[in-house]
């Protein structure tokens, strides 16, 4: 295909998996709101407990609402932002050298570029705390790294 | 610093309604319900089960509120299942262990709380 850099990115929105979303969104939304009304009528018949319920389907209705359209607003923000993609970054053992001026990465001026420190990345059952922390939040980089780079999106706060 | 604060904010929120809303849970689905099936009484159900009902309904918005923070996907089922795990008996505080592993942990490491490890470090 020779389109897609010109297609307007929300039409991402009307591929068939995305179609499956929005009737699935549809369906639980209409659901939750006619699970409401029944709990309402058993109420209304004298079902004290239903009362609760009553009030929470709708509740849990507008949460979903609030998901979905949450899941589109992350799904459409590259758009918005332009092409400053994160580059591609290269994580050894989870590395994530551009974090590390704007983070606590590598806080430890400890742990230096020592060999141990390495050693810790590979081996997330070290002793250390210290290196299991690390090990733990180069993890951390490297998933949403690796999020961010399948999707060919960025999926993150606001 | 605002920011790192409402996530540590948020994060014990989260953890607090976690436990919380999973042993009311606990105890609907374990006394409150073999009382109700057993020997038809129906006290524990009632004011439980609308505990649960009301928790539940904070607890899905902190924890989404928190998923969002720590970055996680909004339509992924490490989310879904966030979200869902204050329905399911016990599973809260398992769910509570793997986020904070996962997600939670690294995010405070990268928003300077580890500074304080007792913060992390569980």
């Amino acid at each position: 295909m020779s389109d897609p850099p010109v297609t307007p990115r929300w039409r991402i929105l009307l591929t068939p998996r995305w179609l499956g979303w929005h009737l699935f969104a549809v369906v639980a939304v209409a659901g939750m709101i006619w699970l409401g009304d029944w709990q309402l009528r058993r109420a209304l018949a004298g079902n004290t407990l239903s009362w609760a319920y009553t009030f929470e389907w709708p509740i849990f209705a507008i949460f979903g609402v609030v998901f979905w359209a949450k899941t589109i607003k992350d799904e459409l923000r590259p758009a918005l932002k332009g092409d400053n993609q994160a580059p591609d970054i290269v994580l050894p053992g989870g590395r994530d050298p551009s974090r590390a001026g704007q983070s606590d990465f590598g806080r430890s001026g400890q742990s230096g570029q020592g060999d141990g420190d390495e050693a810790a990345v590979r081996d997330p059952d070290s002793r250390d705390p210290a290196d299991q922390e690390l090990a733990e939040y180069n993890a951390y980089l490297a998933r949403l790294s690796d999020e961010v780079r399948r999707h060919g999106r960025w999926h993150g706060l606001r | 610093v605002n920011s790192d604060r409402q996530l540590l904010l948020v994060v014990r929120a989260y953890r607090a309604l976690a436990y919380l809303t999973g042993t009311v849970l606990i105890v609907l689905c374990f006394v409150g319900i073999p009382l109700q099936v057993i020997a038809g009484n129906l006290v524990i159900v009632k004011y439980v089960g609308t505990a649960h009902g009301i928790l539940y309904i904070i607890y899905v918005v902190v924890a989404f509120v928190m998923t969002r923070m720590v970055r996680m996907k909004v339509a992924s089922p490490g989310t879904v299942i966030v979200l869902l795990a204050g329905t399911v008996p016990v599973l809260t505080f398992v769910v509570e262990r793997w986020v904070t592993r996962t997600y939670i942990n690294p995010a405070l490491a990268a928003a300077g709380q580890a500074k304080t490890p007792a913060t992390v470090a569980r």
